[in-house]
């Protein structure tokens, strides 16, 4: 009796053994071991151009299909299908409740919106804000001893990521791209963001946040033309938790970065609100 | 030894005689010896750089002025121009529509709407700029508008035109220790400055960035613009490195400002579609 029972706990046992993944294959990509090119001073060298391979659009950052068709209806444009919410599993932005009637009316608005701020303010030229510009468009990454440069082409936004171990900026400057700091784990570059201003939005149909947004974001180099970008959102003021987008990153061909001038010639609101068509600034060219 | 000439003499002695006795070649040695420099050997120009200077407001000489709107203490700085010889050759056409924006630059100065500046502009709006380089490519980062200029240099020419950018394309080469820009491919939208100094599309630029010591930049743009002056014309000015500890750049996104901002302008008047 007693040995019979011994084995049929063990074979369970073994059974439920064999059921666990090894924990080579639960590693993330993340977690792989490998040895990039370094930096004159150390740092694994991410220098170059890049851009998203995750299928995301800036149109909606939730709901997929839906906004898929709807997207398509009102601009005639397909969208895309990627949904970089990963954490909460359902991919949905875990609001308080009492944040998400705000959601749902400026998610509303967004189609004719009553007032210019309830107009994607990126539509209205103004700035990403973060992790937005991560998914909007391709960048330039630079690396120094004690800062990194990010250059992107679009709305000619850019970011100086301080690694020096200096403070952010104090608490009541408040900016639309925040003030980032980062310092290396390993392969990954972690970069603070803090000092974010309430105005952007994480996508055109109005996911919003307050000033009390923190981005913390994860850069993990994972081969020589891959970065794995895990940003965790947090705002205590509207989310019932942190959340977590990611979206994976490809090393692009080097080419020219431009103009890219979003603000000269924006005719979002003109068209929203029916204004006058008038050239904006009167011009000396003939 | 700092400020003084290598000479290769075999006795120390030797060495020490010439630097004394050549103090003006070793101040001017000195420079070009003390200033920052990359790992090839160029003159390393990152850091974060901002004028002190009134050209913002007017290129040329400026007197002291009430701010022209509701806080009138809030006025002009009186400025020696930045222009050499303080003329700039307009032709008369050229003359007559920059008086004509000058009285009505409350409107009709590219700034109200917080527009990209152009070049020179940029450069000495009131805000610090942040420098990066590598041996091929510089970027300038400037605080005004988050605006961006791509140095290229790398030998490469200009693209083929036509073509209109506000900030144009800028190509630079070392001649020595002093970068030189050509910048090309402008639209006629830009002012030099707010007291209504314009030119066309067909403006080309020369800058000359040289060091005149580890924190002060030399700038000096020769401007050629056949359609809009008589001659090409020179502006120069100082650079001077933000040393203050843990200085950094901030945000002006003035375009998202009430007021200037689309639809919340005073004259703006709002027709919201009705939702389907």
């Amino acid at each position: 009796m007693k040995t019979y029972r011994y084995v049929s706990v063990l074979a369970l046992l073994t059974a439920g053994l064999l059921m666990l993944p090894s924990y080579a294959a639960a590693q993330t990509a993340a977690q792989k071991r490998w040895d990039p090119p370094k930096t004159q001073d150390g740092q694994p060298d991410i220098q170059g151009f890049w851009g998203q391979r995750s299928d995301i659009t800036t149109y909606s950052i939730q709901a997929g299909a839906i906004d898929r068709e709807e997207h398509t209806r009102l601009g005639g444009q397909a969208t895309q299908f990627g949904r970089p919410i990963i954490d909460p599993p359902t991919g949905m932005i875990p609001y308080r409740p009492e944040a998400t009637e705000r959601a749902k009316f400026l998610n509303a608005q967004h189609r004719a919106p009553q007032k210019p701020e309830y107009l994607d303010p990126v539509s209205r030229c103004f700035m990403e804000g973060l992790p937005r510009l991560i998914y909007q468009g391709g960048m330039r990454i630079l690396q120094y001893p004690t800062y990194i440069v990010f250059l992107h082409e679009w709305s000619h936004h850019f970011r100086v990521v301080y690694l020096d171990g200096r403070p952010p900026a104090g608490s009541n400057i408040k900016m639309w791209m925040g003030d980032s700091r980062g310092r290396w784990e390993g392969n990954t570059l972690v970069i603070d963001v803090t000092n974010n201003n309430d105005r952007t939005w994480f996508d055109i149909v109005g996911s919003f946040h307050t000033d009390q947004l923190k981005v913390t974001e994860r850069w993990t180099f994972t081969d020589p033309d891959t970065i794995e970008y895990i940003a965790t959102i947090d705002d205590p003021k509207i989310y019932a938790q942190p959340w977590k987008l990611k979206v994976d990153l490809g090393r692009n061909k080097p080419e020219e970065q431009w103009e890219s001038a979003m603000c000269e010639g924006n005719k979002a609101v003109h068209v929203a609100f029916d204004l006058p068509f008038e050239h904006e600034v009167p011009t000396n060219a003939k | 030894m700092k400020g003084c000439m290598t000479v290769r003499i075999a006795n120390w002695i030797m060495t020490a005689v010439v630097c004394a006795l050549m103090p003006a070649a070793a101040a001017a040695q000195g420079a070009a010896q003390g200033i920052p420099r990359t790992a090839d050997g160029k003159p390393d120009m990152s850091g974060i750089w901002q004028v002190m200077n009134g050209a913002s407001w007017n290129i040329q000489d400026q007197n002291a002025e009430p701010a022209p709107h509701n806080w009138p203490w809030l006025g002009i700085p009186a400025s020696k121009g930045v222009v050499e010889g303080n003329e700039i050759p307009y032709t008369p056409e050229a003359r007559a529509k920059k008086d004509a924006n000058f009285k009505n630059r409350a409107t009709l100065d590219p700034e109200v709407s917080c527009f990209l500046p152009g070049v020179p502009r940029i450069t000495y709006m009131p805000f610090p700029f942040q420098i990066v380089q590598t041996p091929n490519y510089m970027a300038v980062m400037y605080e005004y508008v988050h605006t961006i200029r791509h140095l290229y240099v790398d030998g490469s020419d200009h693209p083929e035109g036509p073509i209109e950018w506000w900030m144009g394309d800028s190509r630079g080469r070392w001649d020595g220790d002093t970068l030189v820009v050509s910048v090309k491919h402008f639209n006629a939208d830009t002012w030099f400055d707010r007291a209504g100094n314009h030119h066309s599309e067909e403006m080309t630029l020369v800058e000359r960035y040289t060091f005149v010591d580890r924190d002060t930049i030399n700038y000096e743009v020769t401007v050629t613009d056949p359609k809009t002056f008589t001659r090409p014309w020179k502006m120069s000015m100082l650079l001077y490195r933000r040393k203050e500890p843990n200085f950094q750049l901030l945000e002006f996104p003035c375009y998202a400002f009430d007021g200037v901002s689309v639809g919340t302008r005073p004259k703006d008047v709002l027709k919201p579609h009705k939702p389907e």
